[in-house]
């Protein structure tokens, strides 16, 4: 691209739609985020976001009800946790490994890290990854940092620094990347073109901003807008041949007719042909070697001027 | 007796909202060339992440908006290329230094690149909002061969007609193009409207405007393509103009770019449509129907 630091973490064009291909000649990528985490805005996990009816729903018969959908129609998903909810959850998340769904990490109490030191970043993320480890018997390959429903934004908060420290402790993929609808490089430091894979995330498909949107008594209840986004992405990615993500957190769309909205989406995708439905680490070790960075990511040297009445 | 203060307080009233609204000629006989019955004009406004700079916002809100530059704006060419319509591309100077290649190719597709701020933001001070105008125009220039004759800016309207800029297109004071007076109240340039009703970020951008998260309206692509729909017949049957306001980082998501593949299908149903760049109609509003000086001195 014209390289910027600060505006552009990726290169200049995306990858057109002829170029993508799936394995085993599949049209379409499909993969399903399971958020466990219950923080509720920037501060990340607080007591009170833990200790209220609709975290003990989400917590056990929501994310039953959206793991037994999920088992129904054989459907493989990322788990993101918290390391701070990584051993409350350990039963559940024991019975997501079973059935062959990736646990993922969704930083260390899921706060948001853009203000803090470099530093107090990289010990957080050390801490977190420890957690991870000990309870999973396995280093987490995926972190995310997915939005909460008070954030004032609808992307999730990382740092400058975030991308740079997740690559040097050993960290496959970043988990919501919005620059793309497939996954794409982010380019942390441009002269040694060093950069992590990021996976594709869209707000428009994440239950979160249709149900009880942003706090019960707001009355933004739109599970029906939610499903048709999910159908009308889909069938535009599926008739391109790249790829599809939808965000899930238990507490949400385990609710009765949300629930059911998430069936009927599935079992319609039941009928579609050549869906590839990887869980992230599988996306990301399959992109990573049919695309690698050092063929495919096509950086060019930065063309901008500073000027003195001008940002920078 | 005794109300001599508020009946001044209503005569400055008065007289703010006459010599405001003096500042607009309105167009009395518009009527598109030909046998067309419509003007339609499809705009991107191409800020991908710059607003997001401007606001000082964090990293992944500027990936929002790069997914504009790398994905969006290739879709949308793409799109109008298909129907053989030629769009406007309000393009901040900025982009030609980020993504130089759509800019061009837009170009060379044939659509209309036009400005929209250096930097995407009106400088107050009047030296540096001239300066950025012509850095704008400088830019723009230098990637697509020719000056750019319309900016979708407020930037004022004399430095704007000081830089050579035939029109300008922001705000809905009619549903028509009209003339706005210049800040000496003399000099006219014509105003090409757009109306947030008509715009992608009103119903697909989270907290546009700093709206905050109780209010909200993320909306799915059939009800919005109802809504233009139902805008563009009413301006069919009266005969008039329509503005359709897209940003590439949004517009240019795949569920949207077939809901507007659809739109445009819908329309094209109808005859006596023009599809049109705003250059287009404002070189025919500045032929067919020149100012007369009623909004100005």
């Amino acid at each position: 691209m014209p390289w910027k630091q600060g505006y552009t973490i990726s290169d200049e064009i995306g990858m057109p739609d002829a170029d993508i291909q799936w394995p085993g000649g599949r049209r379409c990528g499909l993969s399903v985020t399971v958020d466990l985490s219950l923080a509720g805005g920037p501060e990340g996990l607080t007591a009170a976001d833990l200790t209220n009816s609709i975290a003990v729903f989400g917590m056990n018969d929501g994310t039953r009800q959206v793991r037994d959908v999920l088992r129904r129609f054989g459907i493989k998903a990322t788990l993101t946790v918290p390391a701070a909810m990584v051993n409350i959850l350990a039963d559940t998340i024991g019975e997501w490994v079973a059935d062959g769904h990736e646990i993922a990490a969704q930083g260390l109490m899921h706060e948001d890290v853009s203000k803090l030191s470099r530093d107090e970043e990289a010990d957080r993320l050390r801490l977190a990854t420890e957690m991870l480890s000990d309870a999973l018997g396995a280093r987490p390959t995926g972190w995310f940092s997915l939005p909460r429903q008070n954030d004032p934004f609808s992307v999730g908060t990382i740092s400058p620094n975030t991308i740079d420290l997740l690559i040097d402790a050993g960290y496959d993929y970043f988990g919501n990347g919005l620059a793309d609808d497939i996954p794409h490089y982010w380019v942390s430091d441009f002269e040694s073109a060093k950069s992590l894979l990021a996976l594709p995330y869209y707000y428009h498909f994440d239950d979160q901003f249709f149900m009880m949107f942003p706090r019960v008594g707001t009355g933004l209840e739109n599970p029906d807008t939610l499903f048709a986004n999910w159908n009308a992405e889909f069938d535009a990615q599926y008739k391109r041949g790249r790829h599809f993500n939808m965000t899930l957190h238990p507490y949400a769309v385990g609710w009765c007719n949300r629930l059911k909205l998430l069936e009927d989406f599935f079992a319609r995708l039941a009928g579609v042909p050549d869906l590839w439905n990887p869980t992230g680490r599988e996306l990301a070790s399959y992109w990573t070697e049919t695309y690698p960075a050092e063929t495919y990511l096509h950086l060019e040297p930065e063309i901008w001027t500073d000027h003195s009445d001008s940002l920078s | 007796m005794g109300h001599e203060h508020l009946r001044a307080d209503i005569a400055a009233l008065e007289s703010a909202a006459t010599a405001y609204g003096e500042r607009h000629e309105f167009l009395t006989d518009f009527a598109c060339p030909g046998e067309h019955r419509i003007a339609v004009n499809f705009t991107c406004d191409f800020d991908a992440m710059l607003l997001r700079r401007v606001l000082g916002e964090t990293p992944l809100q500027f990936a929002r908006g790069e997914f504009g530059g790398r994905v969006g704006i290739w879709r949308l060419l793409e799109l109008f290329d298909s129907h053989d319509i030629k769009a406007t591309i309000f393009t901040p100077g900025r982009i030609c230094e980020l993504y130089p290649k759509a800019v061009r190719a837009a170009a060379t597709d044939g659509h209309e690149v036009a400005d929209h701020m250096w930097e995407h933001r009106v400088p107050k001070e009047p030296d540096v909002e001239r300066a950025h105008i012509n850095k704008s125009t400088a830019a723009l220039t230098a990637l697509i061969g020719h000056r750019p004759t319309g900016s979708r800016s407020r930037h004022k309207v004399g430095p704007l007609i000081d830089a050579g800029y035939i029109y300008s297109s922001h705000g809905s004071a009619h549903h028509l193009p009209h003339y706005i007076t210049a800040e000496d109240g003399v000099r006219q340039l014509l105003n090409i409207p757009f109306h947030f009703a008509i715009d992608d970020a009103m119903f697909f951008s989270f907290a546009w405007q700093g709206s905050g998260n109780a209010a909200q309206n993320l909306t799915e692509p059939d009800r919005v393509l109802e809504l233009w729909w139902a805008a563009f017949e009413q301006q069919y049957e009266q005969g008039g103009y329509l503005n359709i306001c897209l940003h590439p980082f949004v517009s240019g998501r795949a569920l949207r770019i077939e809901m507007l593949d659809r739109l445009i299908t819908r329309m094209k149903t109808k005859p006596g449509v023009w599809f049109s760049t705003c250059e287009d109609v404002a070189r025919h509003c500045l032929d067919a129907f020149p100012p007369t000086g009623a909004g100005g001195a």
